[in-house]
């Protein structure tokens, strides 16, 4: 592999770990204020 | 508060932005190594997120079994979960750079080892507080993560105590380190928008779980209305 193809991939790895952790974090956010939601009504 | 909050979320990604355009066209190109050294300045910011993370859930640790604060543990496991997930960063950019340079993608060195250890403690922190069962999770998650924190100053000394196959200390390593000032520049940019970044997760992080709380604290009020009735 060379320098720069390992630079590339370095910093693509960051970003997409990143990006997926941001992604899981909204998806949870969104189910647990439905969760809230429901709860709330059915209250 | 909501407003300020987006405010540093854009403030973020743009510093972000121009630390990346930094560490990829500002700085200069490091003799030896060529382009592949700019993974330092991803590389090392990712680590130094990780270390406060970790330390971050020390002190919430603490701060859970002194006074037994739900927010206390939520700041906890918030910073327990974004710590890893900078930790996987070092460990997946550490071999992307040792491949070319060392000509291998991993070695048992001192740092190395210590460094999927700590990973290992915080992602098995992460796993009894997902699927432990009983009343005395957060109290057990406490006390492995303040036990398990005894690695963090290992990882951080282990290129100073053992002279193995990691990079001896660029910064603070005694008279022969240091960095090209134009590196320097680039790498505090970076290390700035990281911790940044690493500012904005856990406080998402920890919002998440105060709600986590809540919906589990109205299911309990739910269950016991139901039971009275």
């Amino acid at each position: 592999m060379s320098g720069f193809v390992a630079l590339r991939a370095a910093y693509a790895v960051t970003w997409v770990i990143a990006l997926l952790y941001v992604r899981y974090l909204v998806v949870r956010y969104r189910a647990v204020s439905k969760e809230m939601k429901d709860l709330k009504r059915s209250a | 508060m909501k407003s300020l909050s987006i405010a540093f979320i854009v403030f973020t990604l743009a510093l972000l932005g121009f630390s990346t355009y930094q560490g990829l066209f500002v700085a200069p190109t490091e003799q030896t190594m060529g382009d592949v050294q700019r993974i330092f300045y991803y590389h090392v910011p990712s680590a130094w997120v990780a270390g406060v993370c970790f330390f971050v859930n020390f002190l919430a640790s603490i701060a859970y079994l002194w006074k037994r604060s739900l927010n206390a543990d939520a700041l906890a496991a918030a910073s327990a979960e974004v710590g890893v997930v900078f930790c996987t960063i070092v460990l997946i950019t550490g071999p992307i750079w040792a491949r070319p340079v060392w000509g291998i993608w991993w070695t048992w060195d001192a740092r190395l080892t210590t460094t999927l250890v700590l990973w290992l403690i915080y992602v098995s922190y992460l796993m009894l507080r997902r699927f432990a069962a009983g009343g005395q999770t957060q109290v057990l998650a406490a006390a492995l993560g303040i036990f398990g924190f005894v690695d963090v100053p290992i990882v951080y000394m282990s290129i100073r105590w053992f002279r193995t196959q990691h990079p001896s200390p660029v910064m603070g390593g005694g008279e022969n380190s240091g960095l090209d000032p134009t590196m320097l520049h680039a790498f505090m940019w970076n290390l700035l928008a990281f911790t940044c970044v690493g500012i904005v997760l856990v406080a998402t992080r920890y919002r998440l779980q105060q709600l986590e709380n809540a919906v589990e604290a109205e299911h309990a009020q739910l269950a016991l209305e139901g039971r009275a009735r």
